[in-house]
């Protein structure tokens, strides 16, 4: 079964990049187009999980929420440009669940979705697939932190998983040491030009282990790139 | 007493001279018959003078003393100040000139007021299409030309912050509230928040804070006073693979937190004038970008969260700001 989420949201333009995306993970969404009557849109879809916006136009989203409270224990999360303590203590006390400040991430979103329908369903086999990225034969399952290649399989740390994502997703382009560096930083310990070196350096040896040599190739003043010097058997 | 008399010097002097001419010219026209008719001549003019001046001081008295004092209220100008008819008109005036006043203040304020909620939900309707543009950013995020999207993203928003931060100052008591917070996780965060910056600009920050180091402050703005600082650190850094260094300790009481840069520092000439607003000195020219107004935001919501901010600098080898708790 799929999963429904009501986007309450005026910004037509946010309102369909959140709905395509959460459509990607598997789940059924909608987006409110009369915001006279949200209710109307909510007794059609029976959402299972509704995303609102604070500042909508004829009533809040404050009401919206009281309203749906009143007829439903659904998890509701609020999105919005607010964010002043009082706003997200008025949304909490109103009935919503959680709480995303815009500019947001699609992560946190997704993140945040999952980790409620999860509490209110009680399903925790989501049905949202491992993802699985390919490229002539070797395989990276991320979330598993798995590579495998002529079925070797070998369990990478965090750092070079994300590495070696990086270079599968965006295969054949040189990958610039900013967006590797992006990704590496880690709210913790921040990276240096050197963990990135180091880290580069580790890739390439695991890799070896899989009998994968010199795929990834340094690219003077810009970053990196793989080359794929392996057959695919 | 002084303002009474320096009002009636032409008065008294009238008075001396025309006694004075009286009798002379009573001199040559016969004169006196005795010295004694001239004393009396002389005693009568001045107890009738003496009498005048008694009644229009003691009438007076309250106008008086409050005219050579300065008001420090705006109240004071309605307040009765005597009921001779110069008091009357005065007060009269004033009342009438305090009104028109009071009538420009408060047309400025709710103008101002306006403004402020206009800034306020500016600032909001434009972080809403910002989302829009990050959220496509985030599909794209291996385009080429998508890191130099993602460092506009992050400037707007930098920008669009501090303008509703300025906003805020003015109403700060009642956005604000001050907890125990620990000193490293409101750094980290700060740090984190300028990511993209700090690696665009090559600019590697270290944190060296000890694991407990709590302090009472207000999260929020702390994290916003930190952002304005690492951002100038990052600016005037000058060059790639500089260091930033944020350090906290404890001096005599105070806990001390200092960010340090191995910039371009800023020139003495400059130093002084740095908190002010819209001042950006030799830096601000060089460097672009400037908008002289990071510190000033830094300094005044330092003043309102009752910390204070130290500066120290020097040309070419770097610039240490220090909040002191």
């Amino acid at each position: 079964m799929k999963y429904r989420i009501m986007i309450i949201e005026d910004d037509i333009s946010i309102a369909e990049l959140l709905s395509s995306h959460i459509e990607k993970y598997g789940y059924e969404s909608m987006i409110v187009d009369n915001f006279e009557n949200v209710m109307l849109n909510y007794h059609e879809f029976q959402p299972h999980l509704v995303l609102i916006d604070i500042n909508l136009p004829k009533y809040d989203g404050y009401v919206w929420c009281k309203e749906i409270r009143k007829i439903s224990t659904c998890p509701i999360i609020f999105i919005t440009a607010r964010e002043g303590k009082m706003d997200q203590i008025m949304a909490l006390e109103n009935g919503a669940d959680d709480y995303i400040t815009k500019p947001f991430f699609y992560e946190i979103v997704i993140a945040k979705i999952k980790s409620h329908i999860r509490r209110c369903y009680g399903i925790y086999v989501t049905p949202i697939q491992e993802r699985k990225i390919e490229l002539n034969g070797l395989i990276l399952y991320p979330e598993r932190l798995e590579i495998t290649f002529n079925k070797n399989k070998i369990i990478l740390t965090k750092k070079e998983a994300i590495l070696a994502e990086v270079f599968m997703k965006k295969y054949p382009n040189v990958v610039s040491r900013e967006i590797l560096l992006n990704k590496l930083w880690d709210d913790i310990n921040f990276v240096e030009e050197n963990t990135l070196n180091v880290n580069v350096t580790r890739l390439r040896k695991r890799l070896i282990e899989l009998s994968i040599e010199n795929a990834i190739e340094p690219v003077r003043g810009i970053g990196y790139r793989l080359n794929i010097t392996w057959r695919n058997e | 007493m002084k303002l009474f008399f320096k009002e009636q010097l032409a008065l008294f002097v009238l008075y001396f001279s025309n006694m004075f001419f009286l009798v002379i010219m009573y001199y040559f026209i016969g004169g006196f018959e005795k010295s004694e008719n001239l004393l009396y001549f002389l005693f009568v003019s001045l107890f009738l003078l003496i009498c005048y001046s008694v009644y229009r001081y003691f009438t007076n008295r309250r106008f008086y003393k409050k005219l050579s004092e300065l008001s420090s209220s705006l109240e004071t100008p309605i307040a009765d100040i005597g009921n001779s008819c110069l008091d009357e008109a005065l007060n009269k005036l004033l009342k009438n000139q305090f009104s028109l006043f009071q009538e420009q203040i408060h047309n400025y304020d709710r103008k101002q007021k306006e403004h402020l909620v206009f800034i306020n939900q500016w600032v909001h309707h434009m972080k809403t299409p910002l989302s829009a543009i990050q959220l496509v950013a985030q599909e794209n995020e291996y385009e080429p030309y998508m890191a130099n999207i993602q460092q506009e993203i992050d400037s707007l928003n930098r920008g669009l912050n501090m303008a509703l931060y300025m906003a805020r100052l003015d109403s700060f008591q009642n956005d604000f509230y001050v907890e125990t917070i620990d000193l490293r996780t409101v750094v980290t965060k700060a740090i984190n928040e300028l990511k993209g910056l700090f690696i665009s600009k090559g600019i590697f920050p270290q944190i060296l804070i000890k694991d407990k180091v709590l302090i009472q402050s207000d999260s929020k703005w702390l994290i916003f006073i930190l952002q304005q600082l690492l951002t100038n650190a990052i600016k005037y850094s000058g060059e790639r693979n500089k260091k930033i260094t944020v350090q906290a300790y404890k001096q005599n009481k105070n806990i001390i937190l200092e960010v340090k840069d191995q910039g371009v520092g800023i020139p003495k000439k400059d130093i002084k004038r740095v908190y002010e607003a819209f001042y950006t000195g030799e830096n601000g020219r060089r460097f672009g970008e400037s908008t002289g107004m990071g510190l000033y935001l830094v300094r005044q919501s330092c003043k309102r969260l009752q910390h204070r901010v130290e500066l120290e600098s020097e040309v070419d080898v770097g610039t240490i700001v220090r909040i002191i708790f």
